[in-house]
């Protein structure tokens, strides 16, 4: 089964020797929910059209998360708006999607003592799940040197890494990368509109989130 | 889709309102800039004792009601534009962007002088609190370590979180209001006088200039509308959280001005405060409460002058990322550190900018009290209130075009009472200012802040038309914010959004068909 975009970005967005967000914990919050919507829309179930999201097939998608999402959406016609539903599923899709990485085998739950409380990571936790881990970036970033096909999954999960800041991550050698660097908005403009939708309605609650500069 | 009437229960809109501001931690995040305390023990007495006039109290009460009049339009349009970060953006909307990258211009100056003139001050005191334990330590070095502390914070990024900025604020206005009791219970000369509240003090022309410093005092109560996203509700949070932003250190600085008088004499509140400086207040009371108090207010007093730094650092440094976001300033000013947000770019043009001037200060030897914190807050809060007043403007002009949005009172009359009185504070300031700076009639600084000013707002007006020419995309952008383009969209009316739409798609088709090989 490929790999879902969801997942494929939470790996790329989180350390996997420490488990922590390498971006701003809203941003990978609003990252993942676009990757969850996107998920749904690369399988047709929803479609965007002027900022507002459409369910255009209810048959259910095979993955508990995913179809749990699509419930929601179907259950709350009164919402329609792309920004709410990225605000809405942003506030516990690292908790979700580290959850369904931890069914796959992917992750395992560490629990760690803060200030106040208690936080449950998901991070790798043998050696084999390490690789599994460190690999989703170099798999992207090699898709993108080598210029390889790329289905449409892995162009969203392209836009969305754009659009939460986590270009100099994947593509963090100036030299080797120079050319995949340049690539990127191309990739990103050619995504089928209502995608394109998506990365951008990412992007700008990325930016208003890190604007107001709360945590 | 069974039908589009709501489903019960709201499960989205009760998720996201769980997490969203409420009106006090958004007066909170208001007031937090202004910081009370700062105004009324540092810059207060500064006023009282620099410029020797008896009309502070009522010329904060005064302010206070300007801007509440104020507020009343400007919260009002804050409902109708989505970037509603900072008074460009409400410019260019109203005005148009070649003034609204003017006001830009003259933003960026006013806040990041404001913020520099507190290390003047944050310096004094640092240094008068070390004198008392016996170091003799100078006002350079004071500032320099507060620098130091938030310059790295700022690159950091780490805000004082909410909860840690409302307890020193409530525990400020409690000392603050304490403090008020104690000077008003042991009046000068056995009785209380009000003749420092007497409202006819403001007709002097000296007076209404006074109202710039005054002005200066409320400077981040325009920063709540940044949060109309974060509220809970959106329409009312904003507007009642801004006018309580304004009314609440109105009161308290106008309440304590007064006292202070009250304490002394208005006879003698102008020798008093040459004499004290800072400390006016803290020896007023000395002689009536445990000395415990008196430490706790100079804690308070240096917490309260570090957390203004570092709000007014994290506001100026948001300013540039805004700006270089939205392609007005060189990109790399747009760019956030990955993991904390910080834009990084932003807050070091600040520091840089803070030690160049405290180097000079030092180097000059010229009085830090007066010449640094004192002048800069009358220079930084004359181009805020031109901000305001361009703001005041550009509320008219925007309800104009869009009649009916609110209703008169909002819309309309309360607006161009705003922009009269503005206008007015406006032009006594520029005439009073070399009143304001205590220089002489001949001395070039009468007119030179302005021009810097006037000439800011040029370069401005310059850059948005060489922008509008060689890069029209970004220019359309302009005060729209992060999501300049798709709200450049969403702003059009439906028959040109759709014409915009079809236009994109087939410039789009034209792209891709040579590289779709490539893609796919």
């Amino acid at each position: 089964m490929a790999a879902l975009l969801a997942d494929e970005f939470f790996l790329i967005a989180h350390e996997d020797r420490t488990g922590r967000s390498r971006l701003h914990p809203r941003a990978t919050g609003l990252g993942l929910a676009g990757a969850l919507l996107g998920e749904l829309m690369v399988s047709d179930r929803v479609r965007a059209y002027e900022g507002d999201l459409y369910v255009v097939s209810r048959e259910p998608t095979g993955d508990p998360l995913s179809h749990d999402v699509l419930d929601l959406l179907i259950a709350q016609p009164q919402h329609r708006e792309l920004r709410t539903w990225l605000a809405f599923l942003a506030q516990d899709a690292t908790v979700k999607v580290g959850e369904r990485l931890l069914r796959a085998g992917v992750l395992e739950p560490v629990t760690r003592r803060k200030l106040m409380g208690t936080q449950t990571l998901y991070m790798p936790m043998n050696s084999n799940q390490r690789n599994v881990a460190a690999w989703a970036p170099i798999r992207l970033a090699e898709i993108l040197v080598r210029r390889r096909p790329m289905n449409l999954s892995d162009r969203v999960l392209v836009g969305l890494v754009v659009a939460t800041g986590l270009t100099r991550h994947v593509l963090w050698d100036f030299q080797a990368h120079r050319d995949a660097l340049v690539h990127l908005p191309t990739i990103v403009s050619s995504l089928p509109e209502d995608l394109r939708q998506l990365v951008e309605h990412t992007e700008a609650l990325v930016g208003s989130v890190l604007a107001a500069g709360r945590r | 889709m069974p039908g589009r009437d709501a489903a019960e229960p709201d499960i989205v809109s009760r998720a996201l309102a769980r997490n969203r501001l409420g009106v006090p931690s958004v007066v909170f995040f208001g007031v937090a800039g202004a910081a009370p305390l700062t105004v009324i023990l540092g810059s207060v007495t500064t006023i009282y004792a620099v410029i020797g006039s008896t009309a502070v109290p009522v010329s904060y009460l005064v302010a206070a009601g300007i801007l509440s009049i104020f507020t009343v339009g400007f919260v009002a349009m804050s409902r109708h534009i989505v970037n509603s970060g900072a008074f460009y953006s409400y410019i260019s909307h109203g005005l148009g962007r070649v003034i609204g990258v003017g006001a830009a211009f003259v933003a960026l100056p006013a806040y990041a002088l404001m913020q520099v003139g507190l290390f003047g001050l944050f310096g004094v005191v640092g240094s008068g609190i070390l004198d008392s334990f016996g170091f003799t330590v100078s006002w350079f070095v004071c500032a320099l370590v507060a620098w130091a502390i938030v310059a790295v914070l700022g690159v950091l990024w780490v805000d004082l979180s909410g909860r840690v900025l409302g307890v020193l604020l409530v525990a400020e206005i409690s000392l603050v209001l304490f403090y008020d009791l104690i000077m008003t219970i042991h009046p000068a000369g056995g009785h209380v006088s009000f003749a420092t509240l007497s409202p006819a003090k403001m007709i002097d022309p000296q007076a209404a200039a006074l109202l710039v410093v005054a002005i200066a005092g409320f400077v981040g109560f325009e920063a709540t509308v940044v949060l109309s996203e974060e509220a809970r509700d959106p329409k009312r949070t904003i507007a009642r959280a801004t006018h309580w932003a304004v009314i609440i250190p109105g009161a308290v600085i106008g309440l304590s001005a007064w006292a202070m008088s009250v304490s002394t004499g208005p006879g003698n509140i102008v020798a008093a405060a040459k004499d004290k400086h800072t400390d006016l207040v803290f020896s007023l009371i000395s002689t009536h409460v445990p000395q415990v108090f008196v430490s706790i207010g100079y804690v308070l007093f240096l917490t309260s002058v570090f957390a203004a730094l570092l709000a007014f650092h994290a506001a100026v440094a948001r300013y540039e990322f805004a700006l270089g976001r939205e392609g007005v300033l060189p990109g790399i000013w747009g760019r956030t550190h990955p993991r904390t947000g910080a834009p990084l770019m932003g807050s070091i043009t600040q520091s840089v900018l803070a030690i160049g001037v405290l180097i000079v200060y030092y180097a000059t030897k010229a009085d830090p009290l007066v010449y640094l914190f004192g002048w800069l807050t009358i220079v930084g809060g004359l181009g805020v209130l031109i901000l305001m007043w361009a703001a005041s403007a550009a509320v008219i002009a925007f309800f104009i075009r869009n009649r009916g949005q609110e209703n008169v009172w909002r819309g309309q009359i309360a607006p161009v009472i705003a922009f009269l009185l503005l206008s007015g504070v406006l032009a006594a300031t520029i005439i009073g200012l070399g009143d304001l700076l205590q220089v002489s009639k001949d001395s070039p600084f009468q007119w030179l802040f302005p021009a810097a000013y006037a000439i800011f707002a040029v370069i401005g007006f310059g850059w948005a038309l060489v922008m509008r020419g060689a890069r029209p995309d970004v220019y359309a952008a302009i005060g729209r914010g992060a999501d300049g383009h798709l709200t450049s969209i969403a702003a059009m009316p439906p028959a040109q959004r759709m014409q915009t739409a079809a236009a994109e798609a087939a410039a789009l088709r034209s792209i891709r068909a040579p590289q779709s090989t490539l893609i796919h």
